[in-house]
């Protein structure tokens, strides 16, 4: 007998939706594992660090990502498709008066086409639930202690509009390449929750 | 009073975990329930703002004791039988092994 | 109704029982439009089947001391002209 096997370990119920998944012809066998190789290679915060990299050496870029994000990044050869469906993007900059912080607070939407899942604390609920209302406490448990007169500023990703950050250059950083600028660049800078 | 999942402002979630060096996906099976999700929303089984009400529905406790993928893992599967692709027993026919 | 930046909006105090992209933090407040951001159909009418045009959003930021009633900051959010009224 069957019976109910709703309490089966995931792994078990995961693998027969997928099994009668291909008997429909809804999935087809081993293409799965190829979609989703080709999106993790494609991806990835890198993208946002070869983004962020860019607008701090090229002031028509950033003025151009910032007005129009999806047409500047498509001049580096990315996109915002390939995702659970083609969003929006909205790049916004931070400066020394002010310092943008990114969330979902109904589920967990983020720029996933450009820079892969997201990590599991933005999709938690403490953190959901708090920078809304506290950042500057959220960012200082994450190390960034902002001067009182720098401005936050919240973006709740609610509607089909996608949000990454510009973090501030750090200083004595101007005889670095754009390489070297990269790599400096973390995912929590592309999502306010670090300096850079 | 909402949904459970309408968490902004809401106090007592309590401290802010990270995990250093995440990977994208912690297992095999979280991927494939990513992958799934994608291909069933590209062939409009459902849409994405339907998917995410199925998350939204789970009741409160269940919502709350899952991981982020066993949400989206029930979610796909309450729109798979309310869409009459599968019945409950097709999905729930698990054999270990 | 259409909405110019820089006006003044009221979030509606609604708390409907199906799918919605309003927040309950954000409800009956009032905020600004920064800006308008295209037009995507309504989530609540998806949900339901309703098959409706796509609707104008708009950029609206809030102080937190509305939202919340203290803190320092702005949260800014996509709101759905039908989540909107005149203030």
């Amino acid at each position: 007998m069957s019976g109910d096997h709703a309490d089966a370990p995931i792994a078990a119920r995961v693998r027969r939706m997928e099994h009668l998944l291909e008997q429909r012809g809804l999935v087809v066998p081993g293409v799965l594992d190829e979609t989703l190789a080709a999106f993790l290679n494609r991806a990835s915060p890198t993208n946002g660090a070869r983004i962020v990299a860019r607008a701090w050496i090229d002031q028509a870029f950033r003025e151009h990502l910032l007005v129009d994000a999806q047409v500047a990044i498509a001049g580096l050869e990315m996109s915002m498709g390939g995702g659970l469906r083609a969003q929006d993007l909205q790049v916004v900059a931070n400066s020394e008066r002010e310092h943008n912080v990114v969330v979902c607070t109904l589920c967990s939407c983020y720029p996933l086409a450009l820079l892969g899942p997201s990590p599991t604390w933005y999709k938690s609920e403490a953190y959901r639930s708090r920078v809304v209302r506290e950042p500057r406490e959220v960012l200082r448990e994450f190390g960034v202690d902002l001067r009182p007169e720098v401005e936050i500023k919240v973006w709740d990703a609610n509607s089909e509009i996608r949000y990454m950050v510009v973090p501030n250059r750090p200083p004595g950083t101007g005889n670095l390449t754009e390489e070297q600028l990269a790599a400096l660049v973390t995912r929590n800078g592309l999502i306010g929750t670090a300096l850079v | 009073m909402g949904r459970i999942n309408d968490v902004g402002g809401v106090q007592g979630f309590g401290e802010i975990i990270v995990e250093q060096d995440e990977p994208p996906f912690h297992t095999d099976w979280e991927a494939h329930v990513f992958a799934v999700n994608t291909a069933l929303l590209r062939q409009r089984i459902y849409h994405l703002d339907e998917f995410r009400d199925a998350v939204e529905r789970l009741p409160p406790s269940q919502y709350l004791a899952a991981s982020y993928y066993e949400r989206w893992f029930l979610a796909i599967r309450t729109l798979l039988i309310e869409k009459g692709v599968f019945t409950e027993g097709e999905l729930d026919d698990v054999h270990d092994g | 109704m259409t909405f110019t930046t820089g006006e003044q909006v009221r979030t509606k105090n609604t708390d409907p029982p199906h799918h919605t992209r309003l927040p309950r933090y954000a409800r009956g407040a009032l905020g600004t439009i920064v800006r308008p951001q295209g037009a995507h159909t309504l989530p609540d009418d998806v949900v339901r089947g309703i098959t409706s045009q796509a609707e104008a959003v708009y950029e609206v930021r809030f102080s937190a001391r509305e939202l919340f009633g203290a803190g320092d900051h702005t949260v800014t959010l996509s709101l759905w002209e039908s989540y909107l009224e005149k203030p």
